[in-house]
């Protein structure tokens, strides 16, 4: 039935299943993009905290001062974009991490970053779209 | 006190461990643990952050950055984080905790699914961030400077930042360890601010008004 299809579809991407999948690289506290696993592990309060790309809408890098931030957008209701199926809106109720912004004095690693972010993006929208031609 | 010591079973007064953060602090420590509470001592040299026994609430084990966490909630109100942990000490811990004081070391495991969507729950000291009924990660409320709403639907909270990275807010002696309020400033990227879309908030508030009118 259709809503077995909407929960398979959720399931579909999963960052980690153990906890002794994260790059070593979580231990500066500083973000981590996870190419192989198409997640990006953000440093919160001293936790690794894996989003996968499929969460993410876009990054964007700017400068302020000493600072350079990256905002990190997420797919949530109500913005407007995104195919409908992306996301489990069955579920009124639920909360969702909406956008999360870092500061760092190294502005040249937050451009890589988001960089790297948004060629992840392209890429997994692309094989999404091959894998509806597919199945079509 | 009185010599009973040796008619009982000879067991451990002390565990300690190496390379343990504090706090998220740039420098590693000796953590040791004793019957009155336990102790946190920078490899590099200084002060010695201490606990009470009687300050402990609660405990968890979790996978956190640097290896395994032992995090306490102190019975009164806040959080001390101890980082560093390899995963073959949870029985150690778990029994430190238990028999010195009489606290279960639960072993809590996070999300890793990668989602965004889930449910913020607000506990004594945290807001947790539940993702199918696992937090993805915990925010103590002591590191929240500024809440608002934003717009329709979204909650905007503001983190305490250092003003440098020196300004930990705490004794530097205590090998960089992370006072209240600090704890976004301890990584290279420091977590400046978090949105959450939370449904309904103000469509309620839109009807209620919409009933006065």
């Amino acid at each position: 039935d259709s809503n077995a299809t909407a929960v398979k579809k959720f399931k579909r991407f999963e960052s980690y299943k153990r906890d002794n999948q994260f790059p070593n690289k979580v231990r500066d506290l500083a973000i981590v993009v996870d190419q192989k696993n198409a997640t990006v592990v953000l440093p919160i309060m001293g936790r690794p905290v894996p989003f996968h790309i499929q969460t993410i809408k876009n990054a964007s890098k700017s400068d302020e001062g000493e600072f350079a931030y990256l905002r990190i957008n997420f797919l949530s209701p109500g913005q407007g974009v995104g195919r409908k199926d992306d996301q489990p809106f069955e579920d009124a109720s639920a909360h969702f991490v909406r956008s999360l912004t870092f500061r760092s004095h190294d502005g040249d690693r937050l451009q890589e970053i988001s960089n790297q972010i948004g060629n992840m993006k392209k890429d997994a929208v692309k094989r999404e779209q091959e894998k509806k031609e597919m199945e079509d | 006190m009185e010599p009973l010591q040796a008619n009982v079973v000879v067991s451990l007064t002390r565990e300690s461990f190496d390379n343990i953060y504090l706090d998220l602090s740039k420098e590693s420590g000796k953590c040791r643990f004793a019957e009155t509470g336990f102790g946190w001592k920078p490899s590099g040299g200084g002060d010695t952050f201490t606990l009470n026994a009687v300050e402990i609430g609660a405990a968890q084990w979790s996978r956190a950055s640097k290896g395994f966490e032992v995090k306490i909630l102190l019975r009164h109100s806040g959080v001390v984080q101890l980082d560093g942990f390899q995963q073959e000490d949870f029985e150690r811990m778990q029994k430190v905790f238990k028999n010195w004081y009489s606290t279960n070391l639960e072993h809590k495991e996070h999300a890793l699914r990668g989602w965004n969507w889930g449910k913020g729950e607000f506990g004594k000291a945290e807001l947790a961030f539940n993702v199918q009924n696992r937090p993805a990660f915990e925010i103590p409320y002591s590191e929240i400077s500024n809440t608002n709403l934003a717009g329709k639907n979204e909650v905007a909270l503001e983190f305490a930042l250092p003003a440098n990275g020196d300004d930990t807010g705490t004794n530097g002696s205590l090998g960089g360890a992370r006072g209240k309020g600090k704890k976004a400033g301890a990584g290279k990227d420091q977590l400046v601010e978090m949105r959450f879309y939370i449904p309904g908030v103000t469509t309620k508030k839109e009807a209620l008004e919409g009933e006065d009118a």
